[in-house]
């Protein structure tokens, strides 16, 4: 990306800047701040304190299963079980706090629930890995297989509460903190930071990414082709079932249903950030970028006050916007090859 | 058909620099040179995949226009590719009138006729293929067979073919050739092109050599000898002779017991000692491919030992034939060799990640300079170590796959068809490297479907058959007849 930017430098046009290659490579970047821009000067409550918080928090939800995602990306595969696993995460949750952490005295236990959160996300994680091991699975049966799950999960969530909404009967102390103010922003950032830099530092991040580029080649080199499918499967049911823990935290409530669709707005952030979904590139940086996009403009449009079927509408062209983008880019980078 | 003035150029490289080039009816030509020669450009601008910048091409004299591969069909110009372009899920006869399924204003397709129609052609060709069976369950032979019958429904006049013997057998090849003589009479025009010389001396009628985007000279195959014909290609004299080495022969690295396994590799037992080269002789098919592949760990045994250094080794998966330093340089580069889309420091660091990392950490000017060392000692050409390696040659790519495992550290080299699809100039660069190997005292065992090549390289040969081992050669026993009379030999 970098050198294409370059290269339009060169190029000596009399600004001295190509607009393709900017738009190529900062496109999305452009686009939100053009969404931010036209809301701000349409809506001024748009830009204030409370309603951005509300868009970062708002983020997080389909930001954790996102940033697993760019993984399950960047080894050429999908989750689909991911909403599934952030409806169930939840229910167990609430279902726990309200046996558990019913004074304030019990405050602490807040933390053993996120333990078994993890612990769930990682099962769920871990079964979807190695089914889709066990077959050798590729692209296509992680799509299938995790579709399974995804129903066996949420079915269970829905067996687990009798179809039942779960009021969280205690809501303050520790648990609530989690879904207020400042901390779960931050908190997502520092997750989002540590993705990225074991994506592109460590010797887990440069095996999922050299099996997404060529798997057999990944094979025949000796990796554990294996090993790192189910371990990457496992990271994207622990941050799953982390935003189900984090749904509960902000609303004080959990239903059996709360993450449906949420593996499509994951898949959609992943797409918008630009990672392709034939695997082997790819950033987490970029997905979070994607998320902002989506819920940014989801906000916009509600403080513009535009009736939700609209507002499907330019989910929708945004989606598709950036897909194109992206093959535009890669047929530039095939030609200029 | 006349090709005039052509130009091509793509961003930074000039491809084809005013060709001229004109083929008669009924002639089988050759078209040969190095990778990136430009004879694919020349090809693809034939059959409209491809639009050259500038030039002309005439066909009976008549200035024609081909802006797409519908264009060229019409005109009678096919190509087949080496890799195929046959749909695999749909059958022969399918494939065969692909894109003209229903004849003239029909909406509906004529099954019956479809399948006579086909059947004729594969009949005329000589070939007894059920037009029904899918393109999937055909070997690369009949592939090929499916792809000149495709040309031969368009009525083709001209047909390029490029390197239509890689993955064919000796009796595969000569059934080809059988048919290419069949075409010539019939007044289609045959573009051959070839690394193989030898094929281009037994079929060609001329021979037509790129260099560097330009043609350098075009002549009758009677009037020219291979010596000739390479030293035009590379640009300088040069011999067909493998390169010659002092083998210095140690202890015995690798010991495999009565391999059993696949139902391809029965029973075989051999041994391969430090600073060998053992090549390996046998057809497609012999099981020579699967032997080593289970002694790397990609295929299972089901019975036998393999000893490493006199140890058991408990080889199931390359993970563990890379732990017992085996390296593994598979036949197809593009497929299991590399990851074109990454650049060469993430394609030969990732045989032994923890090598460049430290603390868990990934250390980049580490790997950079491992790399930069191998791309000195193996003379490897490339612009940049951030470069994909998408746009190096073939050549260049194998010495990148040969890099991958000398940074694993491996002892004992697996080269399965070492030189497949790489230029004269890449091949002698090769042997040299694996001289220079064995020298260090690293031990190779080599498969080629070029038999010449496993002859001169090697200091012993398996004759491999079936899935049997039928003999062993050494010395002055090492020659085509010797191997060719061992492998037919009864059990």
């Amino acid at each position: 990306m970098k050198s294409d930017m370059e290269k339009g430098v060169k190029k000596g046009l009399p600004g001295g800047v190509d607009f393709g290659a900017v738009l190529r490579t900062y496109g999305i970047v452009i686009g939100l701040m053009i969404i931010i821009v036209a809301a701000a000067v349409l809506e001024p409550t748009f830009l204030t304190k409370n309603n951005v918080l509300n868009i970062l928090r708002n983020m997080i939800v389909t930001g954790l299963s996102a940033l697993s995602m760019t993984y399950v990306f960047m080894l050429g595969m999908m989750d689909l079980s991911v909403g599934s696993i952030i409806s169930l995460s939840g229910v167990v949750c609430v279902t726990l706090a309200n046996k558990f952490v019913q004074t304030d005295a019990q405050d602490a236990n807040t933390y053993p629930i996120i333990l078994v959160a993890v612990l769930l996300g990682a099962v769920m994680g871990a079964v979807n890995g190695s089914i889709i091991t066990l077959i050798k699975g590729r692209l296509g049966a992680s799509f299938i297989i995790t579709y399974g799950t995804q129903i066996v999960f949420s079915a269970i969530a829905m067996l687990y509460t009798g179809g039942n909404f779960i009021f969280g009967s205690y809501y303050k102390g520790t648990y609530a903190a989690f879904g207020k103010g400042l901390l779960p922003i931050w908190l997502f950032l520092v997750i989002a930071a540590m993705m990225q830099f074991i994506l592109k530092s460590t010797k887990y991040g440069k095996s999922i990414s050299f099996i997404g580029a060529n798997r057999d080649c990944a094979y025949m080199s000796g990796l554990n082709v294996g090993k790192y499918i189910i371990i990457t499967f496992i990271v994207s049911g622990i941050c799953s079932a982390l935003s189900g823990f984090y749904v509960t935290a902000r609303i004080g409530s959990a239903t059996p249903i709360q993450g449906n669709g949420y593996e499509l707005n994951a898949i959609a952030a992943c797409v918008v950030g630009g990672t392709s979904m034939q695997g082997g590139t790819g950033s987490v940086i970029n997905t979070v970028i994607g998320v902002l996009v989506l819920t940014v403009l989801n906000n916009a449009l509600n403080v513009l006050g535009i009736d939700s079927n609209s507002q499907l509408l330019f989910r929708g062209v945004i989606i598709i916007l950036s897909v194109t983008l992206d093959m535009f880019n890669k047929k530039y980078a095939v030609k200029k090859g | 058909m006349e090709m005039r003035n052509i130009t091509k150029a793509f961003p930074g490289v000039v491809a084809l620099d005013n060709i001229d080039f004109c083929v008669e009816a009924g002639e089988v030509r050759s078209l040969c040179g190095e990778n990136g020669a430009g004879k694919s450009t020349m090809m693809k601008i034939l059959n409209g995949i491809l639009q050259a910048d500038s030039g002309a091409i005439m066909i009976n004299g008549n200035p024609v226009k081909i802006e797409n591969t519908q264009e060229a069909q019409k005109l009678g110009l096919s190509l087949i590719f080496q890799e195929f372009n046959l749909i695999s899920t749909l059958s022969v006869a399918e494939n065969i009138y692909l894109g003209k399924l229903t004849g003239g204003n029909n909406r509906l397709v004529n099954w019956k006729e479809l399948q006579k129609k086909s059947a004729r052609l594969i009949k005329e060709l000589g070939c007894s293929i059920d037009v029904r069976r899918k393109v999937s369950e055909l070997s690369p032979a009949e592939k090929q067979m499916v792809e000149i019958a495709k040309a031969l429904a368009v009525e083709s006049t001209i047909i390029a073919m490029d390197e239509p013997t890689s993955s064919l057998s000796t009796s595969e090849i000569k059934h080809l050739f059988t048919i290419i003589r069949r075409l010539k009479e019939s007044g289609i025009t045959v573009i051959y092109i070839s690394h193989k010389l030898e094929e281009i001396f037994e079929i060609c009628d001329s021979v037509t050599v790129m260099r560097d985007g330009k043609i350098i000279k075009t002549l009758k195959t009677a009037d020219t000898n291979e010596n000739e014909l390479i030293s035009m290609m590379v640009g300088r004299p040069m011999s067909m002779e493998f390169p010659k080495r002092v083998s210095d022969i140690g202890e015995t690295v690798l010991k495999v017991n009565n391999l059993s396994g696949n139902g391809t590799v029965k029973n075989i037992s051999f041994e391969l000692h430090k600073g060998e080269v053992l090549g390996i002789a046998g057809l497609v098919g012999s099981g020579r491919t699967e032997l080593v592949e289970m002694i790397f760990g990609a295929v299972r045994s089901d019975s036998g030992e393999i000893l490493i250094k006199g140890k058991t080794a408990r080889i199931n998966s390359p993970r563990d034939g890379k732990a017992h330093s085996i390296g593994f340089i598979t036949e197809d580069r593009k497929e299991t060799g590399l990851a074109l889309a990454y650049n060469i420091v993430e394609n030969i660091v990732i045989t032994k990640l923890e090598k460049v990392f430290k603390r868990g950490l990934y250390r980049k000017g580490d790997a950079n300079r491992h790399v930069t060392t191998f791309i000195d000692s193996l003379n490897i050409k490339t612009s940049s170590l951030n470069q994909s390696l998408l746009n190096i040659s073939g050549g260049n790519q194998q010495k990148i796959v040969i890099a991958k495992w000398l940074f694993s550290d491996a002892e004992i080299l697996i080269m399965d068809e070492p030189t497949r699809g790489i230029d004269v100039g890449a091949k002698y660069a090769i042997y040299l490297l694996m001289n220079e190997l064995v020298a260090q005292g690293k031990s190779i065992i080599m498969i080629s479907s070029e038999l010449p090549e496993v002859l001169g390289m090697s200091d012993r040969v398996l004759v491999i058959n079936d899935g049997r081992m039928k003999g062993e050669l050494t010395g002055d026993d090492i020659n085509s007849e010797k191997v060719m009379s061992v492998a037919l030999m009864q059990a």
